[in-house]
């Protein structure tokens, strides 16, 4: 890597092919080091970057200042050397063929991190099939970031506006407080389940949709505990975007206040065969209780966020019972090394024999490496 | 005599009486007897006063505390770091050599570089002396935990202790220490005892009211009396310490021993090369990272290749119950100062032996046999271990260092007598997991070894571990029985090696994983048998069934063999087909991570269908995977990060600029897939299934419970604690009998279970106990809990965690988790060192390594407040280049000062304020917010004045600035109509009249208004309106505001790469002033603001002339007066002077003389007249007065008589009434 400066010793990296793009980024925003990522999709038939990631660039620029990104005019090379996070209120039109949670991800990581807190206002996807779904990300990572001592005022996620997949049109607003530092946590009991709770939420069809959905889910889950209230969600006239669909966000709440969620949305429209509400709502209850047998103290999707956050606690040991890694986690754990030479120790805890507890565990264990936040104002 | 041995006998031993008189003989009175007896004297006197006092003791309270903050000091700390400082001819050296005698009995010579010393069981001490140069002063003061302030008490105190002081003071302060030398000098003991007065109280106002200051009375025989350096010494050996910011939040190391590892031969050739160096030392502060950047103060930004931790040579005593330390444990360790006699020179190194000692031998002790070993080396340790052999049993074969380095796997060819061939043996080193599994196989392994290897293997020769085998035989029989998976094509292995270096921890077991990968190939018969889904079959049934092939490759042996640790057999080396073997590893590596990463993938996801397989696989199964599961996790993760091959671009390369277009192959695929955080379940579990559905049932509250959580257990529990009760209103008691249906509980369970229960029992009782204790506890001792306490009691909580987590994990796999902990020695390798450093090296400076935080190597805009030194004699210029010390690091950059406006705004300054706080914004290293730092303004030589600039604190971080200075644009008016004007001269475009529109203006005479419009002609002039009409003499200006950039220069002082000598002599950029008077360049200064002499005109002012008629109506005493002076009297006026006849003479003398003796009687006359008539007065007075005393005399009389006169009529009217009536 080149260096850019002669006196400092700070060092960039290199990685190949546009996976885990919002990893490397916001790793590298995070650590102050350069990223320069090469070939991505060089031998696709549409080689370079796509809108959506353009998009993302975009916003990682206005949330940054001073960061310098170089693409070449394939748009196959990226360079990215970061500036600080500025925060403040930011708009962004998010690119409708990734939904608004793709942008979240990276902004619910970078958010305690900035300089003045940051309100967020994305307008674009609110629901699709790839990304996890704003309501999603509001009942599961919000609660697991206030354990990590992000709280107080102002830490919010609001769903101004729904809009479906390929339509687009919903708004959220994101506003997340300062922190200085991050504190280790230790998250090695989940608890048992005490309720389920859900959204089901229509745009744009019948409002009756939703509480099919809500019928045929409870259905499943009843066999297991009857503390479930779905909630129905119907958005109507300016509020609900510009394309039909459905859906349902399914949240399981531990007794030590650990969130487990499944969620599944209807087909965007003129994509596939349509989806019935009944099916939906069965297969949905399903995902949760495949996210249940997972287990662990953190749902599969917000893996990466707790040991991001849990990297970049005070020197302390932090632990964090998790169900198995996905690869999206492993790659982030590697990137962690990476950027922050950080190594989790990983423990496979065995379901016993009698207990019908879900399949094996896996519990984390790290060191954070001291982080505090460079660019906060001390007045 | 009888009585009394009686009354002796039966005084009383027990009872009330007699405990009082015992408490009274052991205790005497407590307060509260005082309380009782005299209670009195303990009430409320006065209610405020109370209050006063309560609220006194409550501040006192409060103040004492600190932020509690997480202990994270490790359990053997690094060595102290004691600093020496003063001016020159104070004696440090002589007060080192002191102390280190005094500790290690040993005499060291010339004291250069850290002196590490063993002082006691469980401290050890780094000494380090401090030269006058300002650098090192500022660097020291960064490391040091303890500063020990040398003082010439006959000279008093020089400006290099104040200056250090306020070194310190910005850099956290360490612990500082005055000691006051050169004592005897004086020979008047009344001075000396006022000297010492003075200093010591000047010193308290410089550190705090209290310090500690030494007194070092007079020298003997050139050292210090040995009574006050043990006292001194004591005093260091018990000192404690609070930690500093900046040096627990990072890792750092005082380097004591360098080498340089470059190639001679590149030496040789190109003098001038950049060197590659490694630095020992002990690390401090916090953990280090691998790989992390550093900076050396005084040379620049470094990246780290390499750091390994080293046997500690200065290690503590192992623990012993013992009060001091034997000789053997009072070690020294002191390479560049060479102990041992060794004597560091330039690049050198020059082994002294005098003539008289080298019978002596230095008595070989273990301490100097591993200083000496240590420092004898010009080969890096690396390159040492290289050479060396280890032989683990007497009369064996020696272990090359390249096992070691493979970490703990290595190959080796081995004579089998059986088979007649040599065989590659692995030998294993390390694992106690690997341990476990290989001790129960030791035995048999042998004797089925032989046998294995007979079927038909090739070319693969090694120690198979039977217990494996077997277990995995049983998983093929099982998965034969099912479906069989498709045989997937993978890459045959040859030999894998790297891989286990890379992990060594976990490299066995994960190494049964690759294995089973690649020997389905090899084992294609039993393949063909196998069928069915994978999604059915969990990860470990695949791997288990090939591993019960034959394994034929090299690989599998090493890590089966790596279970047994068998050794025994001769062993050699086997090196030539380990590197043709490598090669192709590397080929194969990644796309087997590949393979893995897709079995583990399944293996995690399908747990939850393992209890539908057979029992009997699981028991073999449980025990591998409780082996396996972790490292493979691990391994996964970390092992073998995907690294970008460029061979395979050169494969795919078919000549020139062709390549062959693939269809993407799996890895490329991956390099590009769908970023998503979603982890989609594979389909296996069907939610369908009532056993599915069952085992997650106990995930819910409405599920199973555990035992100790249970409601109905805890229900008991209570009803035990708090059982028996008695109903106050009724009388009625509650008794508990959960007592008894426990017992009765247990005689059934008797019955049924065995007497072992009893254990048990008895640790159910302790839990119930424990769970009373803390509800006890929280009960009652947290009603009084403050919130400070609560955080330092999760502090606490939180300190024995980070202390428990990794504790028993052996330290080379703990330092990749955490990093290297401080107190561990350790080796940093460090490339693309200027070659100065090493030419240069003076090993009187110290090299300090600096460890940075993750964005610490990135520059940007500091924002920062900062004062002028009050002693600093002179006021600081905007961008006049300044030498910041901030954080680790010392350069030069060119500040900016600033003061915020009450608006926000930062408003340039030309200079900073005399005596007061502003803002500088600069250019530097980006460094947390709170960093304090000082700032010199030339390192260079030594100067009479105190040295520091300035001092301050960073504040904010930016890659932007808004520093803004006021630019005032003037114009004139061209033409005026009413109350607008045509303004020109302000501007030279029309352009930038646009950009200004509607920008309000004024005059110099105040008068306000507003920019309108551009006019065509003159360019730049513009229409604009005003609130009242100008004047063609008025000027027009605008007021406005212009960002001012920062130059960007960051250039780091590298005091440390000239030459030896010359390190104080570092001049960076010169000032404008210095540059001009270097240069003899003189300002021609305005003639304008030039002084000349004052010529004032002589001013003449007309008279007040007063109009007459208003003189004729003024006063008199108001008119104007005749003031001008008599002229001459017209001739007319004058009158002729009389001249007289001589008889005209005689009578008017006459008349003169008869006129004087007339006067002459008249006063006489006069006065005695006045004479007489006072007399007369005097008399007259006399009379009068006598006559008042008559007139007095007789009216009191008369008053008298006729009081008297009165009182008899009042009685005789009292008495006589009666009887006149």
């Amino acid at each position: 890597m080149c260096l850019q400066n002669n006196n400092m010793a700070s060092q960039g990296l290199a990685y190949d092919g546009c996976n885990f793009f919002r990893q490397r980024l916001v790793l590298s925003t995070l650590s102050g080091k350069r990223v320069k990522i090469s070939n991505i999709r060089s031998k696709d038939d549409n080689p370079g970057l796509r809108d959506f990631e353009a998009s993302f660039i975009r916003l990682l620029d206005k949330v940054t200042n001073g960061s310098k990104i170089e693409i070449n005019q394939t748009g196959t090379v990226l360079f990215y050397m970061p500036g600080l996070l500025h925060g403040g209120s930011v708009e962004h039109d998010c690119n409708m063929q990734r939904s608004v949670g793709y942008y979240l991800e990276a902004l619910l990581m970078l958010a305690p991190f900035m300089k003045t807190s940051l309100k967020a206002t994305l307008r674009g996807v609110t629901n699709d099939h790839t990304d996890p779904t704003i309501d999603m990300l509001k009942s599961t990572a919000l609660p697991l970031m206030k354990k990590f001592g992000i709280d107080g005022e102002g830490f919010d996620l609001k769903v101004v506006k729904r809009g479906m997949a390929p339509g687009g049109g919903g708004e959220v607003f994101f506003s997340c407080p300062v922190r200085r530092t991050i504190r280790p946590v230790q998250l090695t009991d989940p608890g048992k389940i005490k309720r389920i709770r859900g959204v089901a939420y229509s745009v744009r069809v019948s409002p009756q949709m939703a509480n099919r959905i809500v019928d045929s889910t409870r259905s499943v889950l009843n066999q297991f505990i009857p503390d479930i209230y779905i909630y129905t969600d119907h958005m109507k006239g300016a509020n609900s975007g510009k394309s039909p669909g459905f859906g349902l966000t399914l949240v399981a709440e531990t007794l030590n206040g650990s969130f487990l969620s499944a969620e599944m949305s209807s087909t965007p429209q003129g994509q596939g065969d349509p989806m019935l509400p009944e099916d939906l709502g069965r297969n949905c209850a399903k995902l949760l209780l495949e996210e249940v047998h997972r287990g662990g103290c953190v749902d599969s999707s917000n893996q990466s966020l707790t040991l991001l956050l849990m990297t970049l606690g005070q020197q302390d040991v932090s632990k964090v019972l998790l169900g198995p890694l996905s690869p999206y986690t492993i790659e982030f754990l590697r990137h962690i090394k990476d950027f922050f030479q950080i190594m989790f120790k990983i423990e496979v805890q065995k379901p016993s024999e009698d207990k019908r507890k879900g399949g094996d565990k896996v519990l984390m264990t790290c060191v954070g490496v001291g982080y505090s936040n460079i660019n906060k104002t001390l007045k | 005599m009888k009585e009394k041995w009686y009354q002796e006998k039966t005084k009383k031993k027990n009872g009330p009486k007699a405990e009082r008189k015992k408490l009274k003989k052991h205790g005497g009175p407590t307060e509260e007897d005082a309380r009782k007896r005299n209670p009195k004297a303990f009430a409320v006197q006065s209610a405020v006063r109370m209050a006063k006092t309560f609220h006194r003791s409550q501040d006192m309270k409060t103040k004492k505390h600190h932020i509690p903050l997480v202990d994270r000091t490790p359990l053997e700390p690094p060595p102290i770091v004691i600093v020496v400082v003063g001016p020159p001819k104070v004696g440090k050296s002589t007060l080192i050599r002191c102390l280190i005698k005094n500790f290690t009995r040993q005499k060291l010579g010339d004291i250069c570089g850290p002196v590490t010393i063993v002082s006691g069981k469980k401290r050890r001490l780094t000494f380090m002396e401090c030269n006058n140069d300002i650098n090192t002063m500022i660097d020291l003061a960064k490391v040091a935990d303890l500063v020990l302030m040398l003082i010439d008490a006959s000279f008093g105190f020089e400006m290099e202790t104040f200056e250090f002081l306020n070194i310190c003071q910005v850099h956290g302060f360490p612990r500082i220490m005055g000691v006051l030398t050169h004592l005897d000098s004086f020979k008047n003991n009344k001075v000396l005892r006022k000297t010492k007065k003075n200093l010591k109280h000047r010193f308290w106002t410089e550190v705090y009211q209290g310090a500690k200051l030494f007194y070092l009375s007079g020298m003997v025989y050139g050292e210090y009396q040995l009574q006050e350096v043990k006292n001194l010494g004591r005093f260091i050996s018990v000192m404690k310490f609070r930690p500093l910011v900046w040096q627990t939040s990072h890792p750092y190391v005082l380097v004591d021993r360098m080498e340089d590892l470059t190639d001679p031969e590149l030496v040789r050739t190109d003098p001038k090369c950049d060197r590659t160096v490694s630095l020992y030392g002990y690390l401090r502060g916090t953990h280090l990272k691998n790989k992390g950047q550093v900076h050396i103060p005084g040379v620049g930004d470094f990246q780290v290749a390499d750091v390994n931790f080293l046997p500690d040579p200065c290690a503590l005593p192992d623990a012993q119950k013992k009060r001091a330390l034997n000789e053997k444990e009072r070690l020294l360790y002191a390479p560049m100062a060479g102990v041992g006699g060794v004597v560091y020179d330039k690049d050198a190194v020059y082994i002294d032996l005098p003539a008289s000692h080298v019978n002596q031998q230095q008595e070989m002790r273990p301490t100097t046999e591993l200083v000496q070993s240590l420092i004898d080396t010009h080969a890096t340790l690396d390159a040492k271990m290289a050479a060396s052999k280890v032989s683990l049993f007497s009369g064996s074969a020696t272990l090359e260092p390249e096992d070691i380095e493979k970490e703990g796997l290595q190959e080796e060819s081995v004579w089998d007598p059986n088979t007649q061939r040599e065989r590659r043996k692995v030998v294993f080193t390390t694992e106690d997991e690997e341990d476990v599994s290989g001790s129960s196989d030791d035995e048999d392994g042998d004797s089925e070894d032989s046998d294995q290897e007979d079927q038909g293997e090739d070319d693969g020769e090694k120690n198979l571990s039977t217990f494996l085998k077997e277990a995995r035989a049983k998983c093929v029989e099982t998965t034969k029985t099912g479906a069989g998976a498709p045989p997937v094509k993978r890459p045959k292995l040859e030999e894998r090696k790297g891989e286990s270096a890379e992990v060594p921890a976990f490299a066995d077991s994960e190494d049964d994983l690759e294995v089973s990968e690649d020997e389905e190939e090899s084992g294609g018969e039993e393949e063909a048998g196998r069928a069915g889904d994978s999604g059915h079959c969990s990860e470990e049934d695949e791997e288990e069934s090939d591993d019960g092939e034959e394994e034929s490759e090299g690989e599998s042996g090493e890590d089966d063999v790596a279970a047994d640790a068998a050794m025994k057999e001769k062993i050699a080396s086997e090196e030539e087909e380990e590197e043709e073997e490598e090669e192709e590893e590397e080929e194969v590596e990644e796309e087997e991570e590949l393979c893995c990463e897709f079995s583990i993938l399944l293996f995690l996801s399908a747990g939850g269908l393992k209890w539908k397989e057979g029992l009997q696989q699981k028991a073999s199964d449980a025990f591998l995977r409780q082996q396996q599961a972790a490292p493979n996790l691990r391994k996964r993760v970390y092992g073998s990060v995907v690294e970008v091959d460029d061979s395979e671009d050169e494969e795919q390369e078919l000549g020139g600029l062709f390549r062959v277009s693939r269809p993407q192959n799996s890895k490329k695929f991956q390099a590009n897939a769908v970023d998503s955080s979603r982890f989609s379940p594979d389909a296996s579990h069907n939610w369908e299934l009532e056993e599915m559905l069952n085992s997650i049932r106990d995930c819910f509250v409405t599920g199973k419970w555990d035992e100790s959580q249970d409601a109905a257990t805890l229900l008991k529990e209570d009803e035990e604690m708090y059982g028996d009760f008695e109903d106050l209103e009724t009388g009625e008691v509650h008794k508990d009998h959960t007592g008894e249906n426990d017992d009765d509980d247990d005689d059934q369970e008797e019955s049924v279970v065995k007497v072992d229960d009893k254990e048990a029992m008895k640790n159910k009782r302790l839990e119930k106990k424990q769970r009373l204790k803390e509800r006890f506890d929280s009960e009652y001792d947290d009603g009084d809990a403050t919130y400070f306490d609560d955080l330092k009691e999760e502090m606490q909580k939180q300190a024995e965690l980070n202390r428990a987590e990794f504790e028993d994990v052996d330290d080379e796999t703990r330092v990749q988790y955490e990093g290297f902990r401080p107190g561990m020695y350790v080796r940093l390798e460090i490339p693309s060192l200027p070659c100065e450093f090493v030419t240069n090296f003076d090993p009187h400076y110290p090299i300090i390594l600096g460890g940075l935080g993750s964005s610490e190597g990135n520059v940007g805009y500091l924002q920062m407040r900062l004062k002028k030194h009050r002693w600093y004699h002179r006021i600081l210029k905007t961008r006049d280049p300044l030498i910041l010390s901030l954080g680790w690091r010392r350069f030069q950059t060119m500040p900016l000062y600033h003061i915020e406006d009450h608006n926000g705004r930062h408003r340039l300054l030309k200079y900073t304020p005399q005596h007061m706080h502003c803002g500088a914004s600069i250019w530097g290293p980006v460094t947390p917010q709170g960093t304090g730092f000082l700032a010199v303004q030339t390192v260079a030589g030594v100067k009479a004045n105190f040295r520091i600039a300035a001092t301050g604190v960073v504040l904010d971080l930016d890659k932007s600035v808004t520093v803004v200075k006021k630019l005032k644009l003037i114009g004139y008016p061209e033409k005026i109509f009413k109350n607008t004007s045509f303004i020109k001269g302000m501007f030279n475009t029309v352009l930038e009249v646009a950009k200004f529109e509607g920008a309000s203006v004024r005059t110099v005479s105040g008068v306000r208004g507003q920019i309108k419009k551009a006019l065509s002609t003159p360019a730049g002039a513009f229409r604009a309106t005003f609130e009242d009409r100008l004047l063609m003499s008025d000027v027009v200006f605008l007021r406005s505001w212009f960002p001012v950039t920062i130059p960007q220069l960051y250039n780091p002082v590298t005091s440390l790469l000239l030459p030896v000598g010359q390190k104080d002599s570092w001049a960076g950029m010169r000032t404008l002033g210095q540059l001009k008077h270097d240069l003899g360049i003189r300002n021609k200064p305005n003639a304008d603001s030039l002084y000349k002499p004052v010529v004032r005109a002589q001013r003449h002012f007309n008279r007040l002339q007063i109009p007459k008629e208003l003189q004729k109506a003024l006063p008199f005493k108001s008119k104007p007066k005749q003031l001008q002076p008599k002229g001459k009297t017209p001739r007319d006026l004058q009158r002729p002077s009389v001249i007289r006849e001589p008889h005209e003479k005689k009578v008017a003398a006459l008349l003169h003389a008869l006129s004087t003796v007339h006067n002459y009687n008249r006063k006489k006359a006069h006065t005695l007249q006045h004479a007489k008539h006072k007399q007369f007065l005097q008399e007259k007075g006399k009379q009068e007065e006598a006559k008042l005393q008559r007139q007095k005399e007789a009216r009191k009389k008369l008053y008298r008589a006729m009081g008297q006169a009165d009182q008899k009529n009042q009685r005789s009217s009292l008495k006589g009434a009666p009887k006149d009536d």
